[in-house]
């Protein structure tokens, strides 16, 4: 009997100390990223259903967004990443007091400069359109590889005028980055590292880039008055006998300040750029035509127009005002053209860019948690 | 015993309730006889549908002219009876944006079940009217860019049909011939005292409309866009020129026109 018993006993023991190394699964629990939509946004989100927002797929993407070893290369010459073009001070757009590109004209690793200038990158979860000057990424591009801002970050890696890298390269470096596998299998539940999940966590970052607390924000919510200067450009901005700024660049009722549409605004009279819209729709109207970008945060961005070719928000007004160019492909909604522009007064003009100015949001540019980590996973 | 006794009577008195439950409605309640309603919206000029982009019109001015896009809204779809009782579909619901750039937007599905039997005519509001036009009704793009400024009156623009002309100069000029809430100007531009309300009621002519049981009865609605310019106002874009949100004058002749822009084409079954 007392021989039963220790049989069991040992038998017992022996499975519990067994189990003891047994490794426990850690289930894939991610945390789901809420947006909260600020006051007159949209509710409608650019989503896709096969990237859900995660707190970590965020936080990996923020690593990615600012870890030059996004080129796939570690010497220090050849570092390129996200933020190395998208400043957050900049409204993540360049500025044109980049230090590396003169003017705000960008290059990628090689020298090439990009075929256009930058866009911003805040507040594209709203953007359900297109991506890009032309809209050549959008949701339901029958090319599936084109479609949403996933295929931007593997474009932007893959272009010679860019990053210049390879998948392959890219995923090999980061699987042996210590710290990163770990981030992966929080975020996507393995801690191989694909080209996809890269593409999938800095999208994630990116569409919580929001900024929606300027002065004009609070404004809309009752909390700060405008002066009287910002709210006679205001009443420019949003009518038709004034600047007529707001069919393309909305206001109260669109606060993306932005259609996300194309439309030739009158800058040229010859149009030979073969990644205008034309490209994109087929359309013979779209010559010469292009985003209508957002005007939030504008004043801190530059340079202006799809080819960069302002500096200054006072040359983009000046232009407007008396340097349109007349051609065949110009939009309906210039219908000041003929005139040569809206014909600001110097007291309209200073009024028009004072409520521009409301426009910046300076809470978003120095937001912590879009800001640069402190320090990478490996260190 | 006992037991057998009392299943018995037990089985006996459910058998008596369930006869007495089921026969208890007596004839069943006639079946409620419904079907559904379809807009399909198409955009014709001078009879044949709309080429837009081509400077090949001429409205009642003689003004030479091109369309771009058009962007509307329609609500307060309603159905008129023979006897003319009216019924107003899909109530709050029935705010529908139609964009000649978004095909889907052309075709409008009610939700309503709407009681079978004949209808003389259909009828509905162009624009959105006072109660519900409210400033962020619409978040959601691509309604949300048809917004109106507050300070012109707010809410939503009714119609935005946006093309060009051959001006006095001989030069190709923009027009935006949009139609919101006026405004009344003690000094224009600067000091606005009132507001005009410009959304408009269009009944369509008589036309036996037929809902039948479980099926969708569908109405093409013709905008025929050269009336926007004529009847019973002659329209002049050198008079107007290329905007008049802020001009009262010309979006009256744009409502009295709009009366008779749309007309029936087909109709189908389904």
């Amino acid at each position: 009997m007392k021989f039963k018993v220790s049989i069991i006993i040992s038998l017992f023991a022996f499975l519990i100390w067994g189990c003891e190394d047994e490794p426990i699964p850690t289930p894939y629990e991610p945390t789901p990223y809420e947006i909260d939509i600020p006051f007159g946004f949209p509710t409608n989100l650019n989503i896709p259903d096969d990237n859900p927002m995660t707190v970590e797929g965020v936080e990996l993407g923020r690593y990615l967004f600012y870890d030059g070893r996004l080129s796939g290369r570690t010497h220090s010459d050849s570092l390129m990443s996200c933020a190395t073009c998208h400043r957050q001070e900049r409204s993540f757009e360049a500025g044109v007091d980049h230090p590396d590109f003169p003017g705000g004209f960008p290059h990628g690793v090689t020298g090439l400069n990009t075929h256009h200038v930058m866009l911003p990158l805040i507040n594209l979860v709203w953007n359900s359109t297109g991506y890009g000057w032309n809209g050549f990424l959008y949701p339901d591009n029958p090319a599936e590889e084109l479609r949403n801002i996933e295929d931007f970050v593997r474009l932007t890696i893959l272009a010679k005028d860019e990053i210049d890298s390879d998948t392959t390269t890219v995923k090999n470096l980061f699987q042996s980055i210590q710290g990163y596998p770990q981030l992966f299998e929080k975020a996507f539940g393995s801690s191989t590292v694909t080209f996809q999940n890269i593409e999938r966590a800095v999208a994630q970052f990116v569409r919580t880039l929001i900024s929606a607390n300027s002065k004009f924000d609070k404004y809309m919510s009752g909390d700060v008055q405008l002066s009287q200067s910002e709210l006679n450009g205001y009443v420019l901005f949003t009518t038709e006998e004034g600047a007529d700024c707001f069919h393309c660049h909305g206001g109260y009722g669109n606060p993306l300040f932005t259609t996300h549409l194309y439309y030739n605004n009158g800058k040229d009279t010859e149009f030979t750029d073969p990644m205008d819209r034309f490209l994109i729709s087929g359309d013979p109207m779209d010559h010469g035509a292009y985003k209508a970008t957002t005007l939030r945060n504008i004043e801190v961005q530059g340079p202006y127009m799809h080819d960069g070719r302002f500096a200054t928000l006072d040359e983009v007004i000046d232009f407007y005002s008396h340097d349109l160019q007349v051609s065949p492909y110009i939009d309906p909604l210039m219908h000041h053209i003929n005139d040569g522009g809206i014909q600001l007064t110097p007291t309209e003009r200073e009024d028009l860019l004072n409520f521009i100015r409301t426009l910046r949001d300076d809470e978003f540019m120095t937001n912590k948690e879009f800001s640069a980590p402190a320090k990478f996973p490996d260190e | 015993m006992n037991i057998i006794f009392k299943i018995t009577i037990i089985l006996s008195f459910l058998v008596v309730v369930t006869t007495i439950t089921s026969c208890s409605t007596g004839n069943p309640e006639p079946e409620y006889q419904s079907g559904k309603l379809k807009l399909e919206f198409a955009h014709y000029l001078n009879g044949q549908e709309l080429i837009f982009d081509s400077l090949m019109y001429t409205n009642e001015a003689g003004n030479n002219y091109l369309v771009n896009e058009i962007q509307y809204f329609i609500s307060d779809v309603t159905l008129h009876k023979n006897d003319g009782s009216k019924i107003l579909l899909d109530g709050w619901e029935d705010i529908h944006y139609v964009d000649t750039d978004i095909s889907e937007s052309s075709t409008y599905s009610l939700a309503d079940d709407i009681d079978i039997g004949d209808y003389k005519k259909i009828g509905f509001t162009f624009g959105i009217n006072e109660e519900k036009n409210n400033t962020l009704m619409f978040v959601n793009p691509p309604k949300s860019f048809m917004f109106w400024p507050e300070l012109l009156g707010g809410g939503y623009h009714y119609l935005k049909l946006n093309g060009k002309w051959i001006n006095e100069l001989q030069q190709v000029s923009p027009f935006n011939f949009h139609l919101g809430i006026g405004q009344i100007y003690q000094s224009y531009p600067d000091s606005i005292i009132g507001f005009i309300q410009n959304y408009f009621n269009i009944e369509l002519p008589d036309y036996n409309i037929i809902i039948n049981n479980n099926e969708t009865t569908t109405l093409q609605i013709i905008m025929n866009v050269e009336n926007w310019f004529r009847t019973p106002n002659t329209y002049d874009h050198n008079q107007w020129g290329g905007d008049i949100m802020q001009n009262q004058d010309a979006m009256q002749l744009g409502v009295q026109n709009g009366h008779d822009v749309f007309s029936y084409n087909i109709k189908l079954v389904e």
